[in-house]
């Protein structure tokens, strides 16, 4: 009996040592992928243009900027492969960008590579750069060192800080396949040396067919996602505060406002047309106000939050028509109403040309909760 | 009837931990992707088959166990020969052992492709199955006694699937789960014909049935056991309903670990590898138990001892994973089962109820007379 355990342990000991040479993939002989940009080559071909990054035995790790064109995206590997001495791992792959030439052109392709490949994680950030990729990754910026772990943390903090629309590789593949809501992304572009969120893309199938700038991002989040707690600025129109205000006012009166609740309800009023009713609910922390404006007075406040939800009713209103006017479903009204009206023999695509001539409604109801430590009686 | 090998009493188990195995043998591998086909018959209403699977589940232990208590100390392989006679009873249990031989191959074929495809894609097959069957003749050398302890560790470890559903709750959309009802019924059926591979694993009470110390509480236990798993698949299947968009879902074959590679943990880049990783904890009981199965349905018919018997299994289940290679052919075979065991677990047992009522009523009157 003896003898038989100890072979099983025998057997066991050599099956575990040799199971470890099965697959080495030790750090130091590794290039990391963490940052992938594609570009529309000639013809059929596609660009790939990839941060890699090698770990040193000596704790110094470099990154390298390399590119390839292939057919496939597998190839473009392969050939990058050819140009680095170690071998290419995506598995810490944090972003992938495409050149707003390839958005334009479809991006189809590489959201099904991407998914298919069970290495990336479908955490990863998707983006579109403003003109081309391949010379936006490889321009030697003066203060970041490495610029794929930079843009994943740009990327990241301000999804955080909801500054920015979520575009995680689960969110792109999930509105792609669904036939009535549409893709969004936010846009990148090199501004001096500095690398900064300069919009947001909209999408039709796997079309890019629209931007906007990114003061705008706000408030296609907000219809969107709703917001929790993003800080934005408006700006109102200075002569209906004439009444309330001590000093001089002036002209345009920005403000600045927290978001510490929202509550966004959408509600389908007519199946026909369709209409909606959109509603949001907010209550915000007053951050920033032109010194002149008393805000201790109730009346004043009261002034304010209307002039508040007029502002932005109609800045939500604009959003919602531009993207009806480029026909690009970002905030899935058509999947609401697939959800809602359980009878409509409408097909998917029906659905889809339905939404330019959908109407919505929108209506801002906003609460000044409180406002800094100064200023209020 | 007499049982032919009468249990010795240290052998026996408590009736309570038929809770651990009825769970651990039915949450098996396909906890990481039953999505895909039940998304494909049933959309939306996905969760409507799973209640209604359960619910026959149910239904089927009830029986099965008003059947193992007419004999009271026979598991369901002197069960068959009682009542169909030697030789078309043993024929019977020729084919309940080639179910569950099946059932124990594709749960540890599965599980070797979502190591390949996911972990070690060139890692070769055969040196996982020896592994992972390695480890199955450790465990099963130790009895049944062991074999429950690992179930038992099992069923308590697997709750920490659903501690791993609360990331991906995070990008949730409630309104895929709208309009409820709008499939037809028959496609509802359909999901739950499709659950079938993921929900077998209860029948294991026929087997284990002649080992509880306290019968009159089995029915109880078992029933628990089926809530605990339902416990389990539900919510996970709520969660992904939600988390993907319709056709997404269709189109993704490991959904659960898909929607794990999404949790990004300070200490873990990749949780879906670490749960993949995990799985062995929950594909062990499985195989024990399975063949378990097999070992004692082969008993019956010719006494062959533990320990000649799994490394005799083994070799043979190490032989036939050599050759199936791709997923098609996994696939295919699945489907095939998906048939099999539908009739093995939710028709058989009725059938073989009947009979057993018949046989008791016929003796009976025999007494008499």
């Amino acid at each position: 009996m003896m003898k038989k355990y100890k072979l099983i342990f025998i057997v066991f000991v050599f099956m575990t040592v040799l199971g470890g040479c099965a697959e080495q993939k030790i750090l130091e002989r590794l290039s990391l992928a963490t940052l992938i940009g594609y570009d529309g080559g000639e013809g059929e071909n596609i660009t790939a243009t990839a941060i890699i990054r090698q770990v040193n035995p000596e704790f110094e790790s470099n990154v390298e900027t390399l590119s390839a064109t292939a057919r496939t995206s597998k190839g473009t590997r392969e050939q990058v492969s050819a140009q680095v001495s170690k071998k290419v791992t995506v598995g810490q792959l944090r972003v992938v960008l495409f050149g707003e030439e390839l958005a334009t052109a479809g991006i189809r392709q590489s959201i099904y590579t991407l998914l298919m490949n069970p290495e990336i994680s479908n955490g990863i950030y998707l983006g579109v750069v403003e003109g081309e990729a391949k010379p936006f990754l490889e321009y030697q910026y003066e203060n970041i060192t490495d610029i794929s772990q930079h843009i994943f943390n740009l990327l990241e903090h301000n999804i955080e800080r909801e500054n920015s629309i979520s575009s995680t590789l689960h969110e792109i593949g999930r509105d792609y396949y669904s036939p009535t809501r549409q893709i969004v992304m936010p846009i990148i572009k090199r501004k001096e040396n500095v690398i900064e969120i300069t919009g947001v893309a909209f999408f039709r199938s796997e079309y890019m067919v629209g931007r906007l700038p990114a003061k705008d991002i706000f408030y296609v989040k907000m219809i969107r996602d709703g917001f929790e707690k993003g800080t934005f600025e408006l700006v109102l129109d200075g002569e209906n505060f004439e009444s309330v205000s001590t000093g001089e006012t002036p002209e345009e009166l920005a403000i600045a406002l927290d978001a510490i609740k929202t509550k966004k309800t959408i509600k389908l009023i007519d199946q026909n047309t369709p209409e909606y009713d959109l509603n949001f609910k907010i209550s915000v922390r007053l951050t920033e106000i032109d010194a002149s404006i008393h805000t201790g007075d109730k009346k004043t406040l009261e002034m304010l939050e209307k002039e508040i939800n007029k502002k932005m009713e109609s800045e939500l209103s604009r959003i919602i028509q531009f993207t009806q006017e480029i026909d690009s479903d970002v905030f899935g009204f058509g999947e609401h109403y697939e959800s809602r009206v359980s009878d409509s023999n409408l097909t998917h695509e029906e659905l889809a040309e339905m939404y330019s001539n959908m109407k919505v409604n929108v209506q801002v109801k906003s609460e000044i909760i409180r406002d800094g430590v100064f200023g209020m009686e | 009837m007499k049982s032919m090998n009468s249990i010795n009493s240290n052998h026996k188990i408590n009736a309570f931990l038929i809770v651990a195995i009825i769970s651990s043998n039915q949450v098996g591998v396909g906890v990481m992707g039953f999505q895909q086909q039940l998304y494909q018959n049933a959309k939306q209403d996905a969760w409507i088959s799973v209640i209604i699977s359960f619910v026959l589940a149910h239904l089927a232990v009830f029986i099965m166990i008003k059947t193992l208590e007419i004999y009271e100390t026979n598991d369901i392989y002197e069960i068959n020969q009682d009542i169909f006679g030697k030789l078309i009873g043993n024929l019977l249990n020729v084919l309940y052992i080639t179910y569950c031989g099946s059932i124990f191959f594709l749960i540890l074929k599965t599980y070797i492709e979502v190591i390949n495809t996911w972990v070690f894609y060139n890692l070769s097959p055969w040196f996982l199955s020896a592994t992972l069957l390695l480890l199955l003749i450790y465990a099963f050398t130790g009895n049944l006694k062991v074999i429950v302890g690992v179930s038992f560790f099992s069923f308590v470890i697997t709750f920490i699937w659903l501690f791993s559903l609360i990331p991906p709750l995070e990008y949730a959309e409630v309104q895929y789960l709208l309009p409820v009802f709008q499939n037809n019924f028959s496609d509802i059926l359909k999901g739950t014909y499709s659950m079938t591979f993921t929900i077998v694993g209860f029948e294991i009470i026929n087997i284990i049935y002649p080992y509880i110390k306290d019968k009159k509480k089995v029915n109880r236990y078992a029933h628990i056991g089926l809530l605990g798993t339902l416990l389990i698949y539900f919510p996970i299947l709520l969660v992904s309903l939600m988390y993907f968009s319709g056709e997404q879902l269709s189109k993704t074959i490991w959904a659960t670990l898909t929607m794990l590679s999404i949790v990004r943990l300070p200490f873990i880049e990749r949780i879906d590898i670490f749960m993949i990783c995990f799985g062995v904890v929950i594909i062990l009981p499985n195989l024990c138990l399975y063949a378990w199965a097999v070992y004692r349905g082969v008993n019956s018919m010719i006494k062959i001892s533990l320990s000649a018997f799994i490394w005799s299994f083994s070799a043979l289940m190490f032989i036939l994973t050599l050759f199936v290679q791709t997923l098609t052919q996994l696939n295919d075979i699945s489907r095939i089962f998906t048939h099999v065991g539908f009739f093995a677990v939710f028709v058989f047992p009725f059938f073989l109820y009947f009979l057993a009522l018949i046989k008791r009523k016929f003796r009976k009157t025999q007494v008499i007379q």
